[in-house]
């Protein structure tokens, strides 16, 4: 069944045209990255238009190739300017660019590179092992837990919010009170039309989305005159050679470090919300932590480079994973990978690996494909990158909006459509002036239809509300998105609260009911083990505190 | 007790909130028994009711951020000056579309956004042409030719 799978979708992918879509979304990807200011999210979110001609599997592929090219393009610039490309490159400079400054560019890049590679390669791997395993536990959710599924995916998206918290969770429910504007998904009534055609068939996908994201990031880059008229690098950059033999034998000598990193980028992608900005330095810091020589971080060490790039490169894997086993995006580029598909007209769903398996197994290979052709076409991109450097921001960001407008009509031929993407854009620009966080009122605006769809079958089959906390997956969903609402405050009192000691230990604890009450015995015996270890903390912590006076009394 | 930019914002999220709890009622309700449409909306509603005054207490108890207490409506201006100019282009943009078309109308609008931001020294208007004529033109044709996409043609090309 595999081997039949992957041989009709190597059919699909291994055509002339979907190899140079790839390559072409690689190159995209990898200059994008390269680009600060310049992330992935929005390289994804302009290719999307592209793909409306192109078959599901081409587009996807192209995708992924752009999400790949992204992850890895980053560390152009961060190793050679010591400006980060994106986000998930942050780590990268911290080695990355002391390397570069002591005469070892090509090795810096290099190591850069390999990393990327082995980090994606490793996360295909598990991606290509895991998805079909949790999307067999996906079809055991009923509409009460995916529902809490939703609830959970966005209050974990607010608490990352940190210390806006409030406005995270705002933002979410605004995302998801767009998505009620127009037309009931259920009965098919108008909603929130405020007496206006134009509204009753609600807002498209896409303008929202580039109108929120792309549309206001480009004008917040453009904010302030010098930084809009300043160039996207750095003019003294010059050009190197990548030296691949030597940074390959260096990351195969840091395999335990290669590994761990990539694991915790996996790990780190599984979680809804929690993408390759946060796995890169937590990979980063546990290779300091696990090092002996720490003190060598942060003055062009090896593994300092290593660590974040390939946490980075694997953590596009775990959002793949959720994605394509739950049908729930996990960040803003499943997002946007999600509303290709939803414009092909396949659902994602835990059964898109079973009803689509051409499709599922063509993103596994599109995703194992990427890197390689990311590996190789690498040291191409960099001549590209100091090109692109020489170019101002308000350019690059006159010919974006207008690309967006285009790309825009392009969906649906619509005009109402461009209304659409500049009243959102306008919406997004004061949103982010205003510090609300972006990220929940698009997951809002896209789980919103998934949450009523939901919860409207669960009150269909009985309006009793029980259901949420007697399901396993329900309840272990609702506890999650608790603990998650509390997150902030347990940061911001951890050290000086006491009661902020006993959140891990009474997290862990509550999250035992729902596991115990799982089908089988794996799962419950995992909560046993989840509650020897939360009684073991709940005892160290309490003898703990008896020894020291706490500073909140 | 001093109003700031918060106490705003809370107070427009609760009026947002007044409009679309009051415009549930004029949802039709559903024949069948089953979930009303208008459960959904007021199940999101009465949360952000409730964080929207929650943060607007917040903001009445906030002291005033120093820079806003320096703020005027033309510091505001000159603040966001090139953000306001592009959404203005844009909307010129939108509202000249039926008439001037994807092509034309993207080369003015492009045009006119490089040279508010980028400035009009001869030099430079020569560039901001070159640049606006060859990426709209660039564009235009590969969703029009390539990807088949027929983009508005304007009037003025239909007495042309």
């Amino acid at each position: 069944m595999i081997i039949e799978n992957v041989l009709a979708a190597s059919y699909e992918l291994f055509t002339l045209t979907t190899m140079m879509l790839m390559v072409s979304g690689v190159v995209a990807g990898l200059l994008a990255g390269a680009i600060p200011g310049f992330t992935i999210a929005m390289a994804v979110v302009l290719v999307l238009p592209f793909t409306f001609s192109m078959t599901p599997v081409q587009g996807l592929a192209t995708m992924i190739g752009v999400y790949v090219g992204g992850l890895s393009g980053g560390l152009m610039s961060g190793i050679l300017t010591g400006i980060p490309g994106t986000p998930s490159s942050i780590a990268t400079t911290f080695d990355g660019f002391p390397m570069a400054r002591s005469g070892r560019p090509g090795l810096a890049l290099g190591i850069g590179v390999w990393s990327s590679f082995f980090g994606g390669t490793l996360s295909a791997i598990i991606l290509i092992l895991a998805a079909p395993q949790l999307a067999r536990i996906g079809l055991e959710f009923q509409p009460w837990d995916f529902f809490a599924l939703v609830a959970f995916a966005l209050t974990v998206t607010a608490s990352l919010a940190g210390n806006n918290m409030l406005k995270g969770l705002i933002a979410g429910l605004i995302g998801l009170l767009i998505a009620t504007i127009g037309t009931d998904v259920i009965f098919g009534y108008p909603r929130f039309n405020f007496g206006t055609d134009a509204l009753i068939q609600g807002f498209s996908f896409l303008p929202v989305l580039i109108g929120l994201f792309a549309f206001s990031r480009l004008l917040s880059d453009i904010r302030m005159p010098d930084i809009a008229n300043r160039k996207l690098g750095d003019e003294q950059t010059k050009t190197v050679a990548i030296e691949h033999r030597a940074a390959a034998i260096a990351v195969l000598k840091s395999w335990v470090n290669l590994v761990r990193s990539s694991l915790i980028g996996v790990f780190v992608g599984l979680l809804p919300a929690a993408g390759s900005t946060i796995s890169n330095i937590l990979a980063y810091d546990q290779a300091k932590k696990a090092s002996k020589t720490p003190e060598e971080f942060g003055k062009g060490c090896i593994d300092g480079v290593i660590a974040p790039e390939a946490a980075n490169n694997a953590t596009a894997g775990g959002t793949l994973i959720v994605m394509m086993a739950l049908g729930i995006p996990g960040d803003i580029i499943t997002v946007v990978m999600l509303g290709a598909l939803l414009i092909h007209d396949v659902i994602p769903s835990p059964s898109f690996i079973a009803d689509e398996p051409v499709i599922a197994y063509s993103i596994f290979i599109s995703f194992f494909l990427a890197n390689f052709m990311m590996l190789f076409l690498q040291s191409i991109t960099l001549k590209g990158f100091l090109m692109v450097t020489k170019v101002r921001m308000y350019m690059l960001a006159s010919i974006i909006l207008f690309y967006c407008a285009v790309g825009v009509f392009a969906l649906n031929n619509v005009a109402f459509d461009l209304w659409t993407l500049f009243v959102f854009g306008i919406l997004g620009y004061v949103m982010r002036a205003l510090d609300f966080p972006i990220v929940p009122i698009v997951l809002g605006a896209v789980l919103g239809q998934v949450a009523e769809q939901n919860l409207s079958q669960a009150l269909a089959i009985t309006t009793d509300l029980t259901p949420f906390f007697t399901r396993p997956w329900s309840l272990l969903f609702i506890t999650l998105a608790v603990f998650s609402c509390l997150y902030p405050l347990y940061q911001k009192h951890k050290g000086t609260m006491r009661w902020a000691d006993f959140y891990l230990p009474v997290f862990l604890g509550s999250i035992v009911p729902a596991l115990a009450m799982m089908d089988g015995w794996i799962r419950p015996a995992i909560g046993g083990i989840i509650l020897i270890a939360a009684l073991f903390l709940l005892v160290q912590r309490s003898r703990k505190n008896d020894h020291k006076p706490s500073t909140a009394n | 007790m001093r109003l700031n930019r918060d106490v705003y914002v809370g107070i427009f999220l609760l009026l947002t909130c007044a409009v679309f709890i009051n415009a549930t009622f004029e949802i039709k309700a559903p024949l069948f028994g089953q979930m009303s449409s208008a459960l959904w909306p007021r199940i999101i509603i009465t949360p952000l009711a409730i964080l929207s005054a929650a943060f607007l207490i917040r903001s009445l108890r906030l002291k005033e951020p120093e820079w806003e207490q320096k703020g005027s409506l033309i510091n505001w201006f000159h603040y966001y000056k090139n953000p306001i100019k592009c959404f203005v282009l844009f909307f010129v943009f939108l509202v000249s579309l039926p008439y001037l078309g994807m092509l034309l109308g993207g080369v003015a609008f492009v045009f006119s956004m490089l040279c508010l931001l980028g400035g009009w020294t001869p030099k430079k208007l020569v560039l901001h042409a070159s640049v606006a004529i060859l990426f709209v033109g660039i564009m235009w044709s590969i969703f029009t030719f390539v990807l088949g996409v027929i983009l508005p043609q304007g009037e003025i090309f239909l007495y042309m």
